[in-house]
């Protein structure tokens, strides 16, 4: 089973964490730019993190063989601190650059006027660098702010076929479907989704446009849920090659679109670690 | 680009002709070279006409321009390679061949008919030779190819030809970019600039300087950028073709990889024009450089920081400061070539480059600038973290003339840790110990 994951929050997981994705099968990561837990406080923390999507987790995830893209974006929650606002002029540096797959995470966290206001300015940063968008839909008040996201899509000029829109559920699902906007599913132990409720919205409406994604980030989250619901899919009777669309060939068709996949991630790999008589690949 | 990007038919020599027109407007490339050979449209046939019009619809349903080429082989005597030729006693068995290759030309549409001298000494039949061929119908283009080893072997004797036959419309000039590295006193775009007008075909392959032999772009020395801006300077429009005559067993494969050069080439003859006038673009072009061809993005990036005429001291540190790991890298590789122009800027990258974990910035901190410009002490401490991480040492430029006793005395020691713990001692670390003794 190969697998890229189309969101989760590597700079939150551990070393041991990526020997187990790539032992599982996961050879691409897109990391989305959101909030840490700990709120920020000034546009330099913003960029320090940017730095570390563009540099060293890349870096890192190279070791383990998984080719790791990143989001960027002001995410909705720190739409609303006038200190962090001032990181959108920062972001047109980031859009420019090769594994930037998309502009996201953008979206509503409560509905406020401010969030409203950095959403529409985020997709007109996405259509002037022609990428797709990743858009969050809210934690309360999911289906009202669920809709709300498909309007502003509508009215920004963004194709719908550019843009997905995550952590959907059961009542969420039907608008989006409908929408002609890519589905995304966050496999959570607890919260969101599981696989099983993963599977039975795929027999109900299928596998086109649905990314399915472990979300795992520093809260009780599973970096292999996207193993575990291809374990479930196969376990309902989908075949190998439908667990391929999944888990693979969506994300790639999806991301793709920003025409910044870097999927050749042997080549730029490993460092050995033991003697340190091999060869440094990637090096010329 | 004002010009068509073309193969020449000489390499793949073991495909059906129908086959390789195919493969090489499948691959991108919209002209081809021609060369008509035993099983590639032999002029000796006794369809020939029918073949020529068969391939001059074939060529139209591809959408490919051409030229075409007489440097058979074997198509004229079984057992002389290339005889005879125009300087040759049978010096008519040529002028035939090229009087049927014009006819061939006039057929297929070509834009000309390209020949070389021969090997040999007599300069006033070659003269009677081309003017035979001049005088012939129909009155197709030919283009003369100065050719290492022959009787015009340099543009200038090509050139001179040309004018003591009194500078007919008709005889031109094929350039072959790869001989101008091999035989010309100058490079291939001044080259070009001197054919100027009279240009009427190009070849491009990579050559050694002194050596004839066709190498794809990469292994010579060539610059393929600032050809293929010279020929977009004298505004160019016809064909130019790739011509690795030695090449057909891998003949799919060659071409592509070609083509994917010549893109690459392409973007940075135009991304280096844009930064000179435009300086501004650079971040974006810096940024897109990966894109554009990733095998080749550390090369990219640097020519575009040669060629950048701004403020180079504030314009490295912003690139690096705001780079991703990869344009960081490219930055530290441009303090080789452009470093010692703001060396306190570039000290300052490379200390930081050399804090950093990432052993791809490591290693490139520690190149010919580091060499010359990085304090003893900063030095030493970026070998030993390569030893830490497993760099190999030979990214330590001038790593024999800078090791020094203090040095040793580092390795020394980790290599005592390290069999401390029972963990294994680099080979490179040893083999520093190990001259030192």
């Amino acid at each position: 089973m190969r697998i890229f994951d189309p969101h989760i929050h590597m700079t939150s997981r551990t070393t041991d964490d990526y020997e187990a994705m790539h032992a599982a099968g996961v050879r691409a990561v897109v990391e989305p730019a959101f909030w840490l837990g700990q709120p920020r406080t000034s546009v330099g923390s913003f960029v320090d993190y940017f730095d570390s999507l563009v540099g060293w987790e890349r870096f890192r995830a190279a070791q383990y063989g998984i080719a790791h893209h990143c989001t960027i974006a002001l995410n909705p929650k720190e739409a609303n601190d006038p200190r962090c606002v001032e990181v959108l002029d920062v972001l047109p540096r980031y859009l420019v650059k090769d594994g930037v797959v998309a502009v996201g995470e953008v979206g509503y966290d409560s509905m406020t006027p401010e969030e409203d206001d950095v959403f529409a300015r985020q997709l007109e940063l996405a259509l002037l660098h022609e990428l797709p968008v990743l858009v969050h839909t809210p934690h309360r008040d999911k289906k009202a702010g669920t809709q709300r996201t498909l309007d502003v899509v509508r009215e920004s000029g963004v194709p719908v076929g550019m843009v997905v829109v995550d952590h959907l559920n059961e009542t969420t699902i039907k608008a989006v479907a409908d929408s002609g906007c890519w589905m995304g599913f966050s496999i959570y132990p607890d919260t969101k989704m599981d696989e099983d409720r993963m599977v039975a919205l795929l027999k109900e409406y299928g596998t086109d446009r649905v990314l399915v994604n472990s979300a795992a980030d520093w809260g009780r989250s599973d970096p292999l849920k996207t193993h575990k619901t291809g374990l479930a899919m196969l376990a309902a009777g989908f075949d190998e090659s439908d667990v391929d669309k999944v888990l693979w060939r969506n994300p790639v068709e999806f991301y793709g679109q920003s025409g910044r996949l870097l999927l050749d991630v042997e080549e730029v790999g490993a460092v050995h670690a033991g003697t340190g008589n091999s060869v440094l690949r990637g090096e010329r | 680009m004002t010009f068509h990007l073309g193969y020449g038919t000489n390499g793949f020599a073991n495909h059906r002709l129908d086959d390789a027109l195919a493969v090489i407007a499948d691959l991108g490339y919209t002209a081809v070279a021609l060369t008509l050979d035993l099983h590639h449209l032999d002029p000796f046939a006794d369809d020939v006409a029918a073949q020529t019009k068969r391939v001059a619809a074939r060529l139209s349903e591809l959408g490919l321009r051409s030229v075409v080429e007489t440097g058979a082989r074997f198509l004229l005597d079984p057992y002389r390679k290339h005889h005879p030729t125009l300087v040759s006693e049978s010096q008519e068995v040529r002028v035939d061949f090229l009087v049927r290759s014009l006819k061939i030309a006039a057929d297929l549409g070509s834009d000309c008919v390209s020949f070389w001298s021969g090997i040999g000494t007599s300069w006033d039949r070659l003269k009677a030779g081309v003017s035979a061929v001049l005088d012939s119908e129909p009155p197709v283009p030919l283009g003369l190819e100065p050719e290492p080893g022959m009787l015009v072997e340099r543009l200038e004797d090509a050139l001179r030809l040309r004018s003591e036959l009194g500078e007919p419309e008709a005889l031109r000039i094929t350039l072959d970019v790869g001989h101008c590295v091999a035989v010309e006193p100058v490079d291939a775009a001044a080259c070009i600039r001197r054919a100027g007008d009279l240009l009427v075909n190009v070849q491009l392959d990579d050559m050694l300087p002194g050596v004839h032999e066709h190498l794809e772009f990469g292994e010579g020395h060539l610059d393929l950028p600032a050809t293929l801006s010279a020929l977009t300077d004298i505004g160019y429009t016809g064909v130019a073709a790739v011509e690795l005559p030695r090449h057909s067993h891998a003949a799919p494969d060659v071409a592509r990889r070609s083509f994917t050069a010549l893109r690459t080439a392409s973007w940075v003859a135009a991304a280096e024009r844009e930064v000179r006038a435009d300086p501004a673009s650079l971040e974006r072009l810096f940024a897109g450089a990966g894109r554009v061809d990733r095998a080749r993005e550390d090369d990219l990036r640097v020519r575009l920081l040669e060629a950048y005429p701004g403020d180079l001291a504030g314009t490295l540190t912003t690139l690096y400061r705001h780079g991703s790991s990869a344009e960081r890298r490219a930055v530290l590789r441009a303090l080789g070539p452009v470093g010692a122009r703001v060396p306190e800027v570039g000290v300052e990258l490379v200390k930081d480059a050399l804090r950093t974990n990432e052993t791809g910035l490591v290693a490139a901190a520690l190149g010919p600038f580091a060499r010359d410009h990085l304090d003893q002490h900063s030095w030493r401490h970026g070998v030993l973290k390569c030893l830490f991480m497993g760099v190999p040492l030979d990214v330590v430029a001038g790593l024999a003339a800078r090791t020094d006793e203090e040095l040793l005395r580092m390795v020394a020691a980790f290599a005592d840790e390290r069999e401390a713990a029972g963990r294994a001692v680099p080979d490179d670390a040893l083999a520093l110990l190990r001259k030192a003794v």
